[in-house]
């Protein structure tokens, strides 16, 4: 393929769909036009709904593919793993095409909802709970008045720590009003030019893909 | 290997898993019921929805979190719904990620008396898993009927025989309020930029105590309304409706295990300051 076909043109149509977007979002120039804008901005965002939900099912079979691959490469640790991956995509899968054909929503389906109410979402939270001890063991370890930046992170985690639970009421009723005044102002502070930023970092990726100087999206080069 | 020898059997950490677990454990199973004092935060969102929202309103309810995060952000979900649902709203449930169908039956099982004497289709309707991320969310405010055809059970978004609530609701002009209860960050921010920014449509955060800090800004900036964060702001507004959740019953387990990491940080300052404290041993052997 040549490079005009690969790249160039792919570029093109990606900085032209971001010129619209943003004149179908920022500007107004009559009803009509408007009108027509609104159109093609609806028919662009469901193009990307579309996208989206093919890129679902392209998940899910690059995911077999994978562990098939790994089936076939005969790995000892990972084999058993990939097994459960299979089994289970497959299974899901099935009872997700008896669920059409019966007519039903698949979520409603008695034996998917089983295997994701009694297997998938123990599983899930589990995994989630598992952070508790982590965090517990890295506050013991890490919350140490090593310097005065560290006492005053101290200070605050105990403060918020109190002031979210009852316990903290209980001991001193200033500990939750102090708790929203720091979440209100110092937190604030600190996450507002953390948006910004992200804003300006946005406005800065859009711009270099329109001029084609953003290239990762395409993948690797070649 | 060396390092595995001199492991502990049973070190100080494992000793506060343990004691963890049973101050997780036990007030879940005996709660001891300690009273909640209510954050002027989730005062500001109960307000709202007693003080300003109009009786029978369109309300969107987006659903997107994974049953990781449903222990914080289902008793949210549940205290707000039976708040709009006493005000008569009519809420209009959807998912912007592939576990809401589930998690929507699932709240639906679980706070089966929030939704007790409401009608499918006439003061709910979910319209399911809408895939396409920030997209689909500008693609619902402009037109649920152009976005979505039928809803999660399959009936037609204009057979308004089954859902009769949907004739009216079409665009986002159409509702008064939108609640997303996310464990995502970007979330916020999709409905930020098309749904307020674009058709001032007010929004409430639902949100995960560790998300908090990251979307205050916007509650701040009055992009939002307000936002209920983490199990805490679940209990309070729980207490608020009136209604004994698993928010409720969670936060003494919350406040025990708070209890004990802090007495954890205590204990870890003290050996820190003893060890320090302690004259270093002359190193032998060198000048």
């Amino acid at each position: 393929m040549s490079v005009v076909v690969r790249r160039t043109i792919p570029q093109i149509i990606v900085a032209l769909v971001i010129v619209l977007m943003v004149v179908f979002y920022f500007f107004y120039i009559n009803a009509d036009v408007s009108k027509g804008f609104t159109t093609a901005d609806k028919a662009l965002s469901d193009w990307a709904i579309v996208i989206t939900a093919i890129a679902a099912i392209v998940g899910g079979i690059d995911i077999l593919r994978y562990h098939v691959n790994q089936i076939r490469k005969r790995e000892k640790r990972q084999i058993v793993f990939s097994c459960v991956v299979i089994v289970m995509e497959i299974v899901m899968v099935l009872l997700a095409c008896y669920a059409l054909y019966s007519g039903i929503a698949i979520t409603t389906q008695p034996n998917f909802q089983w295997l994701y109410t009694y297997l998938y979402a123990p599983a899930d939270a589990a995994m989630y709970s598992i952070l508790v001890f982590y965090i517990a063991s890295a506050s013991y370890r890490t919350f140490r008045a090593r310097n005065p930046p560290a006492v005053l992170l101290l200070i605050v985690a105990i403060i918020v720590m109190l002031g979210n639970t009852s316990l903290g009421a209980m001991i001193w009723e200033g500990f939750l009003p102090l708790r929203d005044w720091i979440y209100n102002v110092p937190n604030t502070a600190a996450f507002r030019p953390i948006t910004m930023g992200i804003g300006f970092g946005l406005i800065i990726l859009g711009l270099r893909l329109i001029i084609g100087k953003e290239t990762t999206w395409m993948g690797r080069r070649e | 290997m060396a390092k595995e020898e001199k492991r502990k059997p049973f070190g100080m950490a494992h000793v506060l898993y343990t004691l963890l677990i049973i101050s997780v454990a036990l007030p879940l199973l005996y709660p001891v019921g300690l009273p909640i004092g209510i954050s002027s935060t989730t005062k500001d969102v109960y307000n709202y929805i007693e003080n300003t929202l109009p009786a029978g309103s369109a309300v969107l309810v987006d659903l997107y979190y994974e049953m990781a995060a449903r222990a914080e952000l289902e008793p949210q979900a549940a205290a707000v719904v039976k708040h709009l649902f006493e005000k008569n709203c009519k809420l209009v449930f959807v998912s912007t990620v592939t576990y809401g169908p589930i998690v929507f039956e699932l709240l639906k099982s679980t706070a089966s008396d929030v939704f007790a004497g409401k009608e499918y289709g006439r003061d709910y309707v979910f319209l399911g898993y809408v895939a396409g991320n920030e997209p689909a969310v500008r693609s619902l405010a402009e037109s649920i009927r152009g976005t979505v055809a039928a809803d999660n059970y399959g009936n037609s978004i204009t057979d308004y025989n089954k859902l009769p609530m949907m004739r009216n609701i079409d665009k986002a002009e159409d509702f008064k309020l939108v609640f997303i209860v996310s464990s995502g960050t970007d979330t916020f921010g999709w409905y930020v930029r098309q749904w307020y920014t674009a058709h001032n449509i007010p929004l409430l955060f639902g949100a995960l105590s560790v998300i908090g800090p990251s979307i205050k800004p916007y509650v701040d900036a009055k992009q939002a309304i307000g936002m209920l964060t983490g199990q805490r702001s679940a209990a309070e507004y729980e207490v608020l409706v009136g209604r004994k959740g698993l928010g409720l019953a969670a936060m003494d387990a919350q406040s025990f295990a708070h209890a004990l990491i802090l007495i954890f940080i205590i204990i870890g300052n003290v050996v820190f300051f003893a060890t320090r404290a302690k004259p270093k041993p002359k190193e032998v052997g060198k000048k």
